[in-house]
């Protein structure tokens, strides 16, 4: 049966929603925080990819080792953590001091987007690496350790992303439970005046949160970087629609759910339009005539469906579904008496 | 130093940019006292309380608290200098665990002292112990109440300003909130600035008493004798002639 | 300064800027619509006079010309195996077979002859008109129910995967990463291109202008101002949204009409985010949002900066080192707009021309108009 992916393409497809997942909760957690939709984060992710790719080409390149994906994700992280803390100190706080609208912050995100954007495409057509050029052609995953599973070839990202995931999650969830700042960042999000009057210091709070929203994007991006056909700055424009899309199926509002909106609307576009894609080909075009496409190119169109269900049938994402009564109307779980 | 005043208001005009609420108050709250503000709804005692923790603008008028002018300060500033404040919604943060939320009460406290207050605190309200890892929005109206009072305790403040404590609750667990504030005053001797729309529950236990209409302070005195006009009572709070 | 400034191309993209930042601040700046997916609306002009306007052009063409049309086709196929006349899908789906098409048999024809040459235009327009207006509801079907934030992220994936992936992904829609030559009308298309943005450009001002200071124009304010006063006005806030996204889409559709008629050749990455969107928001933050002079003026001031980094870019690349001119050309004056933006905001939140105390809503004057009017709303409100 073709119409189950391949196990290559399945490794390839959790990768990528694992990055949208890691993507998705930087997202929700600055729009948690500071109430700022951010139409820059997906170049906070390319920051990640531009590290990376500057890391193979001064350290690792003809040098197909693991320790690629430690350093990119810890540089890249770091690099993409910097630029969501400038972000917000530089662009929006003093913005935000000033009485700037939430539709005015929104627009200054979509000018950050515009200056790394090209910025980063600027700094790659000039960089005077020895390897630089060759790379920004090709695909970066041939400088990555390859590994043999069943008699299949798999790039050693799609096995490190997932994991790198698990392992920030895990960290992010210890943070924000463990440590007194994290149970502030908590408290911040829900009710800033109440925690500034206990003392918090809430500008603090914002600060780490931008720098930890572009920490996790950096990492996404430095190990997305293998997946692209050459790191485009410009790929920025369609990751965003993706990462957007994982916020508002999860909630928008909610850390954990964008990580799992994120992951789940990476598993539909890849996945999804794959069995889709199968389908298509050996029904409708075998037997029905339908014109002989690949419909693979409209994967994100996958996105954009879901994120307008959800907005019709659950506005607040899946964090505002009240799982329990849906389990009770399914008839899967026993009714329970009282509550409140 | 019993009966010199701890709170006091002079001339003040106060409100939410340009809508002015708050009417030419004057008043003086004693240390160790019950002082109670009544009056109709929408009247502006939610509004007086938030003006005494800088959280409205304020056009003229002053505010001293222990002799100091504080009209400028900013609300951070006023809870470290010992006021605290429950406003009458998100009192607590809902999402957070009762532990979380009283780790948050402390946040300013070196963590030896704030594990040593919680512990105080908890065998004050010994309710929250069996609790200590729900989140309070599990908590019921008057547990919440209680959470947020033992949240104010855990700072030692030396004035505490209830805003509508016991709106919503039922009998039983109002009077274990109104216990609890005779219980402050009588044990530690706190001051208490008590915001109700159940005029007579709060005149039975007050000191001395305002009565708020359209901002404008339109009876100051013994809470007793509040509690005894008829005419007034009858007038704005629904007291029976 | 050299006469430079003035060609023709510059002043194409001039007037085509100008009607798209007035229509947007129609949207933004008076009705609070935070459209930020603009570059779809003016594509949709584009595609009405490629993938759209070569199919019809290729169907009055066959019926008008039947004998040249066999001819036509003979060649088409020798290029393009199995291709059809009348679909012209595969003559749009080969850049070659379709810029054949288009540039020895349609314009020939369409130029000689002025009655067909009228209808084909009259129709393109009723089509760029009929695009504009579906997606417009598209997106006030979206606009009616959604918060700010989610309305803003929503326009903008809709119209990003519409640019990047239906149009550019699928070749049968209108030439896909190939591109299509446009159909383009009169023996001089750059001067029709000229003429017919300029004059579009010139209607759009001054209906604009007569809009925003008619009671509409008050009503958009209240709807953007002030959640009370678009309350009062209950179901009325539907109708002036939906009014002003069509509006404005229909202006923006035309205005992309007109800019391909210089541009013919073309994929629908020209209508990129950049470029359509982010720039004519940046056009009217500087100029001031909710004046329509302040949208021309912004417009002027960055084509203007636009046109020196063109212009100088081989010095400029000089002076930062940079290795190809083509650099100092397209990404320097991006993020030199990016910058200017957000200076712009923080500095001049107002814009160069702001909207002056004069012309903000006056909620009281709502309220007692609307119950003077509808002698029913605002009544207990009123005090
Ligand atoms: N944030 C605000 N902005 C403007 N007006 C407000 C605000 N909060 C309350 N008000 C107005 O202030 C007046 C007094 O309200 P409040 O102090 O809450 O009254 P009370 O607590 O006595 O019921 C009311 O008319 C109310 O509408
Ligand atoms: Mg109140």
């Amino acid at each position: 049966m073709a119409i189950i992916p391949s196990l290559p393409y399945t490794l390839e497809s959790i990768a990528y929603a694992s990055a949208l997942g890691l993507l998705s909760m930087g997202l929700s957690l600055t729009f948690a925080t500071t109430r700022v939709a951010n139409f820059a984060h997906a170049d906070f992710a390319m920051v990640g990819s531009v590290v990376m790719l500057f890391l193979i080409d001064r350290f690792y390149y003809l040098h197909h080792g693991w320790g690629v994906f430690l350093t990119g994700s810890i540089v890249g992280g770091i690099f993409g953590g910097i630029t969501g803390l400038l972000t917000y100190l530089i662009v929006l706080k003093p913005l935000a001091d000033k009485g700037t609208s939430s539709l005015g912050l929104m627009i200054a995100t979509f000018g950050i987007d515009i200056i790394l954007m090209n910025l980063l495409t600027l700094i790659l057509d000039t960089a005077h690496g020895v390897h630089i050029p060759k790379l920004i052609g090709a695909s970066v995953s041939s400088y990555e350790p390859i590994l043999s599973l069943r008699g299949y070839r798999v790039f050693g990202y799609t096995i490190v992303l997932p994991i790198a995931a698990v392992l920030l999650t895990v960290i992010f969830h210890l943070f924000l439970t463990r440590t007194k700042f994290g149970i502030a960042m908590r408290a911040t999000i829900e009710n800033p005046d109440l925690a500034s009057v206990l003392g918090v210091n809430v500008n603090l709070v914002y600060m780490v949160s931008w720098f930890f929203s572009g920490f996790l994007a950096g990492v996404a991006g430095a190990l997305m970087a293998f997946a692209f056909k050459g790191v485009d700055p410009a790929v920025s424009a369609l990751i965003i629609v993706s990462v957007f899309a994982g916020s508002i199926v999860g909630g928008l509002e909610s850390v954990y759910w964008g990580l799992i909106g994120g992951f789940l609307v990476g598993l539909v576009e890849k996945l999804g339009m794959t069995i889709i894609n199968s389908i298509y080909r050996q029904y409708f075009v075998l037997h029905l005539g339908a014109p002989n496409v690949s419909l693979l190119n409209y994967e994100k169109l996958l996105s954009l469906g879901l994120v307008v269900i959800v907005l019709l049938y659950a506005p607040q994402g899946l964090a505002g579904v009240d799982w329990g009564r849906l389990a009770r109307r399914l008839g899967l779980k026993k009714p329970v008496e009282g509550g409140g | 130093m019993p009966g010199e005043d701890i709170v006091r208001v002079e001339g003040l005009n106060a409100g939410y940019g340009r809508f002015h609420i708050l009417f030419d108050i004057d008043l003086d709250v004693s240390r160790g006292e019950i002082f109670v503000i009544v009056g109709p709804n929408g009247s502006g005692k939610s509004t007086l309380l938030k003006t005494l923790f800088g959280l409205t603008k304020v056009y003229s008028g002053r505010i001293l608290f222990e002799g100091h002018d504080i009209t400028r300060m900013p609300p951070h500033a006023r809870a470290k200098m010992g006021l605290a404040y429950l406003p009458q919604v998100g009192n607590v943060f809902s999402e957070l665990s009762v532990a979380e939320n009283l780790k948050m009460a402390g946040y300013t406290l070196d963590s030896s002292v704030l594990d040593e207050k919680i512990r105080e605190v908890l065998e004050i309200f010994p309710f929250l112990k069996d609790k200590l890892n729900a989140k309070a929005k599990t908590l019921s109206g008057g547990q919440r109440q209680l959470l947020a009072m033992a949240m104010a305790l855990i700072r030692e403040p030396k004035i505490f300003m209830f805003d509508e404590p016991t709106a919503g609750l039922a009998p039983k667990a109002a009077q274990e909130v109104v216990d609890r504030i005779l219980w402050l005053r009588r044990e530690l001797g706190k001051t208490v600035i008590l915001v109700e729309q159940n005029a007579k529950l709060a005149l039975e236990i007050g000191d001395r008493a305002i009565l708020l209409v359209s901002g404008r302070i339109a009876f100051k005195g013994k809470a007793s004798e509040l509690l005894s006009d008829k005419e007034l009572g009858k007038r704005y709070l629904g007291l029976k002639g | 300064m050299e006469w430079w400034i003035f060609s023709d191309a510059f002043l194409i993209t001039l007037f085509s800027f100008i009607t798209v930042s007035i229509s947007l601040n129609l949207e933004a700046g008076y009705t609070g619509i935070p459209n930020f997916g603009k570059h779809l609306f003016v594509f949709v002009g584009a595609f009405a006079a490629q993938g759209v306007g070569v199919r019809i052009a290729a169907l009055i063409y066959e019926k008008l010309q039947p004998q040249a049309a066999q001819e036509a086709l003979a060649q088409l196929r020798s290029m393009v195996p199995g291709a059809t006349w009348s679909s012209l899908v595969h003559a749009a789906a080969d850049v070659d077979a379709n810029r054949i098409v288009v540039n020895n048999y349609l314009r020939p024809f369409f130029v000689s002859h002025v009655a067909a040459e009228a209808l084909l235009l009259v129709t393109l327009l009723l089509v760029t008109v009929g695009l504009a207006l579906f997606f417009g509801l598209i997106a006030s079907y979206a606009a009616l129910r959604l918060r700010e934030e989610y309305l803003a992220i929503l326009l903008l994936s809709f119209a990003e995967l519409m640019v990047l992936v239906v149009f550019y992904q699928s070749q049968s829609l209108n030439g896909g990463n190939q591109g299509l030559w446009a159909i383009t009308f009169t023996k001089d298309p750059v001067r029709f291109a000229l003429v017919g943005s300029g004059v579009l450009a010139v209607i759009a001002y001054f209906y604009a202008d007569r809009l925003a200071n008619s009671p509409m124009g008050r009503a958009m304010r209240a709807v953007r101002d002030d959640e009370v006063a678009a309350e009062v006005f209950g179901r009325d806030i539907a109708s002036i949204r939906l009014k002003v996204i069509l509006i404005s889409s229909v202006l923006a559709g035309l205005a992309g009409f007109f800019f391909i008629q210089n541009a013919a050749l073309s994929t629908s990455l020209t209508f990129n985010r950049v470029i359509w969107t982010f720039l004519p928001w940046a056009m009217i933050i500087l100029g001031g949002m909710a004046n329509n002079l302040g949208a021309v003026v912004g417009t002027v001031v960055f084509l203007l900066a636009k046109r020196l980094f063109e212009y100088y870019q081989v010095q400029i690349a000089h002076l930062f080192h940079l290795g190809s001119a083509s650099i100092a050309a397209t990404l320097l004056p991006n993020i030199f707009i990016g910058v200017v933006m957000i200076l712009t905001l923080y500095f001049l939140p107002q814009g160069i021309l702001p909207e002056g105390p004069s012309r903000t809503v006056n909620f009281e004057e709502i309220l007692a108009e609307t119950s003077s009017e509808a002698g029913e709303a605002g009544g207990e409100e009123s005090k």
